[in-house]
């Protein structure tokens, strides 16, 4: 694991080197934050267990709390650019913000996976930002933002874990491997998404290259024809519902 | 007849019901789901409608979807086709979300519901706007105006309106403006110039238009020209949101008014730029307004009606909405409190009832409170549960701590039977503070809303004491019942009511009939005796980013993640415990953690 991690260290330096890139990051992990924060208020307004809705609570304001820090400085490296960036690569599959790229459906969840989910998500976060944060040397502001963050890191993988185990003493080892199974699976299907995606494009690209032509060229007579202006609404458009055009 | 009327996948999905022509229950799903403005298959509202009516969708008659997805699918490849091929980067972006679910919307209701494809019925977008807006006024006969970004092809309608008692309604669209000309494109297309979130940004426009002077307005009026019928056509050199997803004005825009505003920057009115901004504002605010009115104003020439009904999300705009009402000739007007894309599902069941099944009409009671209902007991629970003090009263004792509270500078947060139907708090999930110190606007915007210094707070007042603080017009109270307008509040109170007084002297003034909500007609009679001014600012119970409030739980926990100092569900109080015990709290928490 160390092995890969220093060999994905450039990687990262190179992602986190350009101020336009490492503005758009910082402005994506501000919303996933705030994302998060909002998914454990909805925790915490589930769980009927009051313990762990103070936890989730603080959680949440933990999160949002994060999300202005990640804003604030997101912010502040936009403003020294001569202009705004255009929307380019984040590469956020090799640097992803905190929940990596899961969505959390929170009513879907019992309280237990729920906090399986969770420790496994903080772990990975506080991972990925210490990484972050050492190849952020030549950005000491930037790196102080995620040195805040990771202390917070600290107390949400500790409670998360201390709550399963209360919460499931028998099954908490077999709850953090089924969470583990389930990041994959859905890794999975983000990249098979992605897959269909691509392909998809491809070929609704060419269609549009080749097939659409002629029919692009009617259309454009036909606008040309078009009045600007009122247009009458028919009689028979104001009297059937069954229609779907 | 079991009407269930659906709106839903552009953006505020909602469910309504009708059963016997009267609406038994409305919500949108962004309310249950939690997700903001959630566009999703309304699966949650429509559950929660049914098991209202305690019935299930075997025993619907009709599904109605509030627009034809095959005709909207038309206007999507029409427009690809005519920018071709400048269009190539939206195209398949574009046919993926269409042909994924969209269009495909009787399958999708047959399936989800299990009725049969043969109930399921479509009606216009605009159809259901102006349905919304017509079948829900107390009125007989009206002009109907209907005007929104784009439905299927229109994005402004006219029509008219007519019903009898006990015989069916007709609504009959005469004429419309159609896509890519569209009075809400351009004022989306400047929302998001000014760098807020289109679809939810364009009541800061409003606010930020205050602010502004319409220095600009021959530059904005060179985007859009009146066509010598009496509409109008945008000159598309400016704009992009017909070819691409990606941006909605185009090089020739900022060419004309300079660069557009960064999202994240806030904006400073002490600055130039920031001016501009609202400059820009204020000008496509006043073109909006002329245009609306000078349509307006034709509408009430050529049908001679006193009655104007207007729907679509532009009608959530109250300054053009007052202007309407003041210099179009209309003697009344009528936005009813839902009146964007989630009102359609409530306007979808209506049309269906009244028009296509030819039902006699029935009144439509006159109040937006159509979804769940608060539980005050489930607060008691909660905050007992939680160790918050925690009290019951009845109404008369509740009433007047709470005044007291108001009076002693707390924030109240208001949850009072069942919820809002629309994006508008209007008594019933709202909070609620004193209306006269600038400072307890400047609190609400940060420890409560956490929004923009430029956005005003709306007042709510008794209609009987209404003309005393806010120069209404003629109709001015009626259009005010849903907060729907913004008039002056007096010169002589505006010091006083500095916390809802907008920079250029108006508010968004909500007048309240006793029968709407009467908890809060009595909590203003009571606050007004003990201030001498029975008005209170009242806005939305949510946090930034949040829906509206709607069950106690939902309440508490954003009461306990804000400034609000007491919360208020039913007959249940709970007020904040003082700084210090909150701070032994978070400490016995981390204590626990550690532990």
């Amino acid at each position: 694991m160390e092995l890969i991690r220093s060999l994905l260290r450039p990687l990262h330096r190179w992602v986190w080197l350009d101020t336009a890139r490492r503005a758009r990051k910082l402005l994506r992990f501000a919303e996933t934050e705030a994302d998060g924060g909002r998914d454990l208020v909805r925790a915490a307004e589930m769980t009927t267990d009051s313990l762990l809705r103070r936890h989730f609570l603080r959680h949440a304001r933990d999160e949002q709390r994060h999300a202005e820090l990640f804003r604030g400085r997101g912010a502040a490296l936009l403003r020294v650019l001569p202009e705004p960036p255009r929307s380019g690569y984040r590469a956020d599959w090799l640097a992803p913000g905190e929940r990596g790229l899961d969505d959390l459906r929170v009513e879907e969840l019992e309280v237990d996976a729920l906090l399986a989910f969770l420790h496994l998500s903080e772990k990975s976060a506080a991972t990925d930002f210490a990484r972050y944060r050492d190849v952020l040397q030549h950005d000491p502001p930037t790196r102080a933002v995620f040195e805040e963050i990771l202390r917070d890191e600290a107390y949400h993988m500790n409670y998360t874990f201390s709550q399963l185990v209360r919460v499931s003493p028998q099954h908490h080892r077999r709850l953090l491997w089924r969470a583990r199974l389930g990041r994959l699976w859905k890794g999975y299907l983000r990249l098979a998404i992605a897959l269909a995606g691509g392909i998809s494009w491809l070929i609704l690209t060419v269609l549009y290259f080749t097939l659409l032509p002629p029919f692009a060229y009617f259309a454009k007579r036909s606008a040309r024809q078009e009045p600007a202006g009122w247009r009458p609404v028919s009689a028979e458009r104001n009297a059937s519902l069954d229609r779907q055009y | 007849m079991k009407i269930l009327g659906i709106s839903a996948h552009y953006h505020d999905s909602a469910a309504a019901l009708v059963i016997d022509g009267v609406p038994i229950a409305a919500v949108q799903e962004e309310r249950l789901s939690r997700r903001k403005n959630d566009a999703a298959f309304p699966l949650l509202a429509i559950e929660w409608c049914l098991d209202q009516a305690g019935i299930g969708p075997e025993a619907l008659d009709a599904v109605v979807f509030y627009e034809r997805p095959m005709l909207k699918f038309d206007r999507i490849l029409t427009c690809m086709l005519r920018e071709f091929p400048r269009s190539w980067r939206a195209f398949p972006k574009a046919m993926k979300n269409s042909l994924g679910e969209k269009v495909w919307m009787r399958g999708v209701i047959a399936s989800h519901l299990g009725t049969p494809g043969r109930k399921v019925l479509f009606t216009e977008h605009h159809q259901s706007h102006a349905a919304a807006a017509f079948l829900t006024a107390p009125t007989q006969r009206a002009a109907i105006l209907t005007t929104d970004g784009v439905g299927e092809w229109a994005t402004l309608s006219i029509g008219l309106g007519a019903r009898r008692a006990q015989s069916p309604a007709s609504i009959t669209l005469l004429r419309e403006v159609r896509f890519p000309h569209s009075l809400g494109m351009l004022y989306s297309t400047f929302t998001a110039y000014l760098g807020f979130e289109v679809n939810e940004g364009e009541y800061k426009v409003m606010g930020l238009a205050s602010y502004g002077r319409p220095t600009l307005v021959n530059e904005v009026r060179r985007l859009i020209r009146r066509t010598p019928d009496g509409a109008f056509a945008l000159d598309l050199d400016y704009f992009e949101f017909h070819t691409t997803a990606q941006r909605s004005y185009s090089s020739r825009f900022i060419d004309l008014f300079g660069p557009p505003r960064r999202p994240y920057e806030p904006i400073d009115l002490h600055t130039a730029e920031g001016r501009r901004f609202a400059d820009c504002a204020a000008s496509v605010q006043r073109v909006l307004e002329d245009t609306l009115v000078e349509i307006a104003v034709a509408v009430r020439q050529e049908t001679g009606l006193p009655d104007l009904c207007m729907g679509g999300g532009v009608a959530l705009n109250g300054v053009a909405n007052a202007r309407i009402l003041t210099d179009s000739g209309f003697e009344r007007l009528f936005v009813p409190p839902a009146p964007g894309d989630a009102g359609c599902a409530l306007g979808a069941a209506l049309y269906a009832d009244r028009i296509h099944f030819g039902n006699p009409d029935r009144e439509v009671p006159d109040h937006p409170f159509w979804g769940p209902t608060v539980d005050g007991s489930a607060l008691a629970q909660l905050a007992r549960e939680d160790g918050q003090p925690c009290d019951e009263f009845d109404d008369p004792e509740l009433i007047e701590r709470t005044a007291d509270d108001l009076l002693a500078g707390r924030v109240v947060g208001w949850m009072d039977g069942a919820l809002e139907f629309g994006p508008r708090a209007l008594g019933h999930r709202s909070v609620l503070a004193a209306p006269h110190a600038a400072e307890m606007r400047d609190r609400l915007n940060r420890d409560v809303k956490d929004r923009e210094e430029f956005r005003p707070f709306a007042p709510v007042v008794p209609i009987e004491a209404a003309d005393r603080y806010f120069e209404l017009p003629a109709g001015g109270a009626r259009l005010a019942r849903f907060m729907s307008g913004v008039f002056p509040v007096r010169p002589e109170w505006r010091t006083r009511l500095a916390a809802i007084t907008h920079i250029d002297g108006s508010a968004r003034v909500q007048t309240l009939e006793q029968s709407m909500a009467p908890r809060l007609h009595a909590l203003l009679k009571c606050y007004g005796q003990r201030s001498g001014i029975p008005v209170l600012l009242n806005t939305s119970f949510n946090l930034a980013g949040e829906p509206i409030v709607n069950r106690a739980v939902e309440g508490y926990s954003t009461f306990r993640r804000s400034g609000i100092d007491v919360l208020i569900a039913g007959r249940t109080r709970v007020a904040k415990r003082a700084s210090s015990a909150i701070h032994q709290e978070q400490v016995a928490c981390s204590r626990s953690v550690a532990g």
